[in-house]
Order: C-alpha cells, then structure tokens, then sequence
C-alpha cells in the first residue's frame, strides 16, 4: 500500500520535470532566491559601513574641531557644525524583506541646530533604481513563488483529463487518492524549495534572535498554502487547463499587483499629506524671523519649554550661544503642530493599509513582513521619534554648558550622549498574528470551496467512468480565440 | 488585403465570444480609466500644494525686514519641484525624488519629501497609473486574447481550410494580429482619451503634444511587439495550452523580473556611496580649503594677502570692498565647487547604472518602454537631475548676489549692524524651470529605442522565417480531422 503510493509520488515526480519548464522554472526560483539573498547580505553590509561611516565622520570632525578653535572658543561655536551620528541599526530580517528601505535614511547625521530641517534628508538612492523595485527574498517568496505553484498545480486534474490518462490512472486508485498523490508530490517539491530559500536566507543574514524570524518563516509557510489551496480550488473545477491558467494568473496579477496599487492609490487620496512642504516653510521661518525679534521675545517662548533656565537674562549688547539654540528652538516650536499632523498622516496612512490588507491576504503578508523586519513606514516614524528624542537629550545635555558660555577645552566630549536605536513598534505576535489569520482563513476557504467542487467533479468522474462513452471535457482552449 | 480584413474580423469575432476576454479588456479599459482619475486628482492636489507653498516663499522673501546680507544667507530660498503635465500618466522617477529643496548657504542640501516617502510598504511592488496599466496589465490582455490565435485555428482543423481557400500564412498571421491589435487599442483608448482630455482642458499650460506623440508611439510599439509576439508562440506551439504558459511566462520575466533584477544587477556592479560617506568626503575636502566662517584661515590669509597687493594697501580696512564680503564669497565658490564635484561623481555613479538597466532593455522590451515613457512623460531621471542642477544654480546665483551686496553696499567697520533696505529683495530672479528637451532625453538612449525596435523586429522575422513552417506544421492536423 505504502510503496504504492511511494511509486505514485516517484511517478508523479518524473512526469512534474519531464517537461523542462517546471525545472527550469524551480530552478529560477532557487536561484533568484539566493542571489536575493546574498544581495541582501551586501546591503546589511552596506548599511553597517554607512554607519560607520557616520561614526568615523563625527570622531574626525570633533578632532578636527577640537584641534583647531582656540581653547578660548566657546562649545556653542563648536556644536554649530558638529553632527552627530543617529544610526539606527537594521534588522536581520530586513535584509529578506526590504520594504520601504530603499526610500529611507537609518542614518541621520544631526547638528543642535533646529531638528525639522534635518529629519527628512534623502538618502543618495537612484530613483530609476528605486522605481524598479526590489529583487529581495520576500519578492522572490511572496511573489515569484506563487508563480510557480501556478505552473505546476493548473493542469493537475484538467492535464489528464485532456490527455486522456485519467481514466487509465483510476483503474488501480481511486481518483481522490490520486488527486492526493498528485498534490502531495507538488506539496512536497514546494515546501523543499520553501525550507531551502528560508535557510539560504538565515544563513545569508543571520537571525535576530527575538521570534520575528520564527513568524516571518510561518507567515511564508502560510502565504505559500494560500496559494496552494487557491491553485487546488482552481485546479479541481471543471474548467480545462487553459482557463484555469488564465483564472490563476488573474488572481495572481489581482493580488499581488492590482489590489496593493488600488488600495494605495486609495490611501494616498483619502489621506493628503500637504503638511510635507509646510513644515519646512514654517520651521525656516520661525527660526529667521527671531533675529528680527526682540531677544528677550525668542528666550520668553523658550522658557515655556525649559522653565528650568526661565531665571536666565539675555545679554542685548553681544552674542550668546544660548540666544542663538534659543532661535533654533523657535523654529521647531513653530513647525511642531504642523510636523504632529504630518506624522499623524502617516501613521493614518499605515494603519488604514494595514486594516485594509488583511482582506488580500498576500498584501497582508507582505505589510506583515515589512513589520516583522522593522522596514515600513511605522518603523521609519518610530526611527524618527528615536532621533527626535536622541535630538532632546542632547539639547538638556549641553544647555548647562551653552548657558555657562563654557570654553571648548572644558568640554568631556565622551560624555555626549550617545542614540539609542528605536525598538520595534509592534511585538512579533501582533505584527504577524492578523496577517497569519488573514492567509489562514482564505486558505480554509478556498479548500471549503474546492472540496465542494472537487466531489463533484470526481462523482461526475467516476461516473463518466463508469459509463462506455464519457462526457467530452470541455476544452476552451480550442475555440479559435 | 481583403483576405486580412477577413482574418481580422475572424479573430475579432472569437474574442468577442469569449467571455473572460471581454470582461479583461473592459477591465483593463476601466482600470485606464479609473488610474487616470486617481493619479490626475492626486497630481492636481500635489502640484496646488507646491504652488501655495512656493508663492507663500516668494511672499515671505519679498516681506523680509532689512537685513543684513549674510543673514539672508542662511535665511535662504525654497523651491518645489514641479512636476510634469504628463507626470499623472507616468509619475516616472519623480516619486523617489525629492520635492522640497532648501537653498542655503554653505551648504547643497538634497530635495526631501518624495511621494514615496509617504507611502506605505503596498507600494512596493507597483503603483496604479495609466502607464502601469499599459505597461502591464495591456500586454496580458494581448496574450489572452491571442494565444490561441493560430494555435487554436490548427487545434480545430480551421487552418487548412483558411489555407485552401486562398489566404496566404503571411495574410492569416496579419489579420490576426490586426484582430488583435484592435482589442488593445480599444482597452488603451479610453486610457488615451482620458489623457487628451486632461492635457487640452486640464491644465494651465500649453500641453505638449510633441510628447503625448512620443507616449503614443512608445506604447503603439510596445504593445504592437507583444501583439507580433503572441501571434508569433501561437504559431509556434503545439497546442494553445503550451502557448498560454509560454506568453505568461514571457510576461512574468520580461515584466516582473526583469526591472528588478536590471536594478539589482546595476547596483551590484555600481555601488553608490550613502549620504553619510558622501558628506564625510565633503566635510573632509572642505577642511583642505578652509572654512569662510573663520577669516584666519590659511586659504583665506593668502586670499587677504591677493587682495592687499592688488589694493596696495596694508590691510583688510583699508580695502574699498567688504573684506568680510570677500571671504564669504571666495568660500561660497571653492566650497560649492567641492559640494559640486561629489555631487556630479554621485550623479555619475547614478548614470552608470542606469545605462545597465538601458543594455537591459536591449534584451527586456519593458524595461526600455519604461525608460522612453517616462522621458517622453518628462518625469525620467534626467529632469530630477535638470531640477537639481538648475536649482544649484540658483542657489549659486542668489548668494552670490547677496555676497556681492555685503562686498560692496556693507562697510567692514560695524559689518553685522548694518542693514541692507527691503527694496534690494525685489532685484533677485525668479527660479524658473527648464525641462530637458524630449529630443535630447530620446537621444541619450539608443539602447532603450534599440530594444524596442528588436521587441518588434525579432517576432516579424520568426514569423516571416516560419511562414512556411505554419502550413507544414498544420497538414498533420488536418489530416487527422474529419472534412468540415
């Protein structure tokens, strides 16, 4: 009985890469798969060297600057170009899954001068580059794979029917059984691909060790039997093999293109984002216009912000340091509620796609992905608040030394604080359980529904064999059209 | 010609009947439509969002106080990218681009605020634009309305019997390709008119119809070679099914695969450097040159020594010009010319690899139709790079005015207490943007028109070559058949 089916399996096999194109195509998906992978391995590479890049260039400046004031140079002329780093280091997992990655910066540079002008630097990206898209694991396994599945699960019952070998086949085994046998051997060639792609990627990039890893791989094992159980629900109907083709392809361009396109040009519709362009405006404002204002003005609206310097007088007849971060200060102050609504935007924006996915499961797959390695927009905006935090903390960190009016050599510059790097929005539960449930339940449903049809096709099967003449299957592929 | 009417009205007739084919070419026609709607409505807003903020800018320079010039300096100028009139039918590059530009000075700033930046991880894997579904979603339509096309007339024994009553392989194969091409040229027309319609009626500028030729023939050709290319595999193949899987997976590779893997590859051979190397190599060079801000500085001490000898007075006080002025200016100069030169090698890095995605379109027709769609749209790379060197000009150009005032309207002795009065504000130009010419953006890619060309050279050859072979290949059908 057992090598029975075994032999099935083995048969199965030989006639699945007899073709050519199944092999060719597996393949492909290999290979694609590792050069994403190892691709992904140079830009984690890069990102490091990036890093520290940034680190270097501040110890060399710093040195530099030191070395050449005078010692009677106050820190405030100092801190006027001094950048420091704010690296936020990148997830393992964003090395598969890319997301939003290739638009954004990790690597801000930042001077104590005001913050809303230095948070939305661009990196050096090709926009050509970035508008062809990322070859990243997760494209390879979210959306080349499903391809695959297509090609080797749409003439699974139509193929032998059409060649007339199913009736041979069911002289010796039941047809469900051998519907079994045939999804099995396609169920097995798959997961193999699966597993490997998954452990060239661990070994390409190295794990985070904090469960994201563990629910990114099982989001991928249940995107990849979504498909299955789409293409076994296709695949056991009634239709020939080149509707079912064609119905597979459809859903394929459906799900994974036209949905996502059409969810995010609704996104971008119901959700403007003007205050982009007018918190630059009011933050370049509000800082230049205080030289134009009594001095004692910009340093009133500063105390309400630090009451713990309010005591402070500010000097009319010279220029102070702390007069001058007091006005840098004010140009935040004027972009803030325009910069609060900005974010406000995003974060509408990533949460109403992130609602609205979880009825694409696949796009729930992807977004849940991006979440799991910390490479979409919500991680970008938590990047962002790190910065602004890292941003207040050296502001409390040098105001005694700006309002002291301190020369430069009385400065212990190892006491600067250092960034601390943002830590993922989400637990790995909640970043990945929706999208999980999403995949799970259209892959139930989906079987419910083939199992619905695959009956009756195989009653009417069987029937068909039974009977001297058999129904003609219907072959759309042969109209002339 | 009679006989390839015929052809063609046969072709058209049989994807007529076919359910699934109609209901995707009234997809793609709506998809057209609604992509059209959507992309101008947010381009609309977008551009009246960079408009208010620009002449909110304008405003506010002209409001300035008096001044003193070096103030101004730092106070600067932003400017807001405009997008092209055609931006809304292939946005192009532009989303990865910057919008708002910060012109300052001492520093070139890069344009921030790109509409990808706002965008969700959804994006990633495209966008819905009418380019988006020419480009894709069209060349579906073709395979599905044509793959059977001759493989199916062979299936059904049909083809002999076209063959005997006279019309020649070569008529058949043109009337099916005509059959066709007129189901996707009536699935991209509503996408065109909707275009037309908004590029006479929609916009406050002269619309460009040089351009919309240039978008009409780009995609004209491109789905011409993919209409030659199904009827091609069609009567190469054995049985329509065969056929089917072979187009889709033409598709998948030249559309899906291949833009990624040419952007992948080109990265790979050119990395570029990040924006934190990029400014560490710049800071570095500027310590070579000094720093304008500090007048004892050696490159500015034999600046001073220059200017003391041309004079021939013995020091800066005595000079007729603002030395202060003259320092700023001669560190605006070498430093602009240090931001310059890394700025150009990242621009080179950036043109190196897209001449790989352009040898990619050589071999992948989709990859050059992108690249003439977006330079015919005016939204390639080349008008990101016109903004941002045309903006550096400017840059350049307005602090140097202001420069020039401090040298020669500001005396050194109380410098910073002096102010200059708000008319001088009036005196400076506007920024007015100058898009690359659609000429010269066709002509800086051969290899993009090249393989467009190939994309429909290659199939009309497979199929002049096979013309024989498609009556050969058929006699064994039409023996099997039963007469008709």
């Amino acid at each position: 009985m057992r090598s029975t089916r075994w032999r099935l399996l083995r048969l199965e096999w030989a006639r699945m890469f007899r073709s050519g194109g199944s092999t060719v195509a597996a393949c492909l998906v290999i290979a694609l798969g590792a050069y994403a992978a190892w691709e992904g391995r140079q830009r984690l590479g890069a990102v490091e060297a990036s890093a520290a890049a940034a680190e270097e260039g501040y110890r060399s400046q710093l040195e530099f600057l030191v070395g050449r004031y005078p010692p009677t140079t106050e820190a405030g002329e100092l801190l006027y170009y001094l950048t420091f780093p704010a690296s936020q280091p990148p997830s393992r997992l964003s090395g598969l899954a890319s997301g939003r990655e290739a638009v954004e910066t990790a690597n801000l540079r930042i001077r104590l001068l005001a913050l809303e002008g230095q948070l939305y630097e661009q990196e050096t990206l090709n926009p050509r580059l970035a508008a062809a898209g990322r070859l990243d694991l997760g494209f390879v396994l979210l959306a080349l794979l499903p391809l695959l599945i297509i090609a080797i699960t749409y003439d699974l019952v139509s193929g032998e029917r059409e060649r007339g070998t199913w009736r041979l086949a069911q002289l010796f085994v039941p047809s469900s059984r051998l519907v079994g046998v045939k999804t099995g051997a396609r169920i097995l060639v798959v997961a193999g691909l699966v597993v490997s792609l998954l452990a060239i990627g661990a070994l390409a990039t190295g794990l985070d060790g904090d469960g994201r890893p563990g629910w990114a791989a099982a989001l991928v094992v249940l995107h990849t039997a979504f498909w299955f159980a789409l293409c076994l629900a296709v695949a056991t109907g009634r239709r020939s093999s080149t509707a079912n083709a064609m119905v597979l392809v459809g859903a394929w361009v459906a799900l994974t293109f036209l949905a996502p396109a059409v969810l995010s040009l609704m996104n971008t519709i119901l959700h403007p984002a003007p205050e982009a362009l007018d918190l630059t405006v009011r933050q370049r404002q509000g800082y230049h216009e205080a030289w134009d204002l009594p001095r004692e003005e910009t340093m009133e609206e500063f105390f309400e912000d630090y009451p713990e310097w309010s005591d402070w007088i500010v000097p009319q007849d010279r220029f102070t340091w702390a007069w001058y971060y007091a006005m840098n200060h004010r140009g935040d102050q004027a972009a803030r509620e325009t910069s609060r609504a900005y974010r406000d935007v995003l974060a509408r924006r990533d949460a109403w796609a992130g609602r609205w996915s979880l009825l694409v499961p696949p796009l729930a797959a992807r977004i849940a992905l991006d979440r799991l390695a910390s490479s979409d927009l919500e991680a970008q905006l938590a990047y962002q608040e790190a910065v602004r935090s890292y941003h207040e903390r050296l502001k409390t960190h040098f105001q005694p030394i700006l309002f002291a009016e301190t020369p430069h050599p009385e400065v212990d510059w190892s006491r600067v604080p250092i960034f601390e790097p943002a830590a993922p929005v989400e637990a790995p539960a909640a970043a990945g359980l929706p999208a999980a449930a999403s995949l799970a339940l259209a892959s139930l449903l989906a079987l419910w529904g083939a199992r619905g049809r695959r009956a009756l096709s195989f009653s009417a099967l069987r029937r068909g064999s039974r009977t001297p003449s058999p129904p003609a299957p219907r072959f759309r592929s042969a109209s002339p059209g | 010609m009679k006989n390839i009417l015929r052809i063609a009205r046969r072709q058209i007739h049989s994807i007529l009947e076919t359910r699934s084919t109609i209901l995707l070419l009234v997809l793609v026609a709506a998809l057209g439509i609604v992509s059209g709607l959507g992309a101008r409505h947010h381009a609309v807003r977008e551009a009246e969002a960079r408009l208010e903020q620009q002449s909110l800018v304008e405003r506010q320079w002209l409001e300035q106080p008096g001044r003193h010039p070096h103030r101004v300096i730092h106070y600067g100028f932003l400017l807001f990218r405009e997008e092209a009139p055609l931006a809304f039918f292939d946005p192009g590059v532009s989303p990865w681009a910057g919008t708002a530009l910060y012109l300052e000075g001492h520093r070139q700033n890069s344009a921030s605020f790109g509409d990808a930046r706002h965008a969700t991880s959804a994006a990633s894997f495209g966008r819905l634009t009418p380019a988006a579904v020419l480009g894709l979603l069209a060349p579906l339509l073709i395979i599905v309305a044509g793959f059977a096309s001759v493989s199916g007339e062979r299936e059904q024994g049909t083809l002999p019997l076209l063959l005997a009553q006279g019309a020649t392989p070569g008529q058949i194969v043109a009337g099916k390709s005509l059959g066709i091409g007129a189901a996707a040229a009536a699935a991209a027309l509503p996408v065109g008119l909707v275009t037309a319609a908004f590029m006479a009626f929609g916009g406050a500028e002269a619309p460009s119809w040089l351009r919309v030729g240039a978008l009409v023939a780009t995609y004209g050709a491109y789905l011409a070679g993919w209409v030659l290319v199904t009827v091609w595999i069609s009567s190469r193949r054995k049985s329509s099914g065969a056929a089917l899987a072979h187009l889709v997976a033409l598709w998948v590779v030249l559309g899906v695969g291949a833009p990624r893997l040419a952007a992948s590859v080109a990265a790979g051979l050119h990395p570029e450097p990040s924006r934190a190397e990029l400014t560490a190599q710049v800071q570095a060079a500027e310590r070579q040159v000094g720093e304008s801000h500090n007048p004892d500085d050696p490159f500015f001490a034999a600046l001073r020594d220059e200017y003391l000898t041309r004079y021939q007075v013995s020091s800066v006080e005595e000079l007729p010009v603002n030395w202060r002025g003259l320092v700023s200016r001669e560190g605006e100069a070498a430093t602009s010319r240090i931001h310059e030169e890394h700025q150009l090698e990242l621009l080179g890095v950036h043109q190196r690899q897209n001449r790989v995605i352009g040898w990619f379109g050589l071999l992948a027709p989709h990859l050059a139709m992108r690249d003439l769609s977006m330079s015919a749209a005016g939204t390639g790379p080349e008008a990101v790079e016109a903004f941002r060197a045309q903006a550096e000009a400017h840059r350049y150009d307005r602090i140097q005015r202001l420069n020039d005032l401090h040298i020669h309207q500001i005396h050194l002795e109380n410098d910073r207490a002096q102010r200059l009065s708000r008319e001088e504000w009036e005196r400076f130009p506007e920024f007015r943007l100058e898009p690359p010419s659609l000429r010269q953006a066709l002509a800086d890619r051969p290899q993009a028109l090249a393989g467009l060309g190939l994309w429909m050279l290659v199939p009309l050859l497979g199929l002049a070559l096979g013309r024989e072979r498609l009556s050969r290949v058929s006699e064994p059908a039409s023996r099997k058949e039963p007469a008709a």
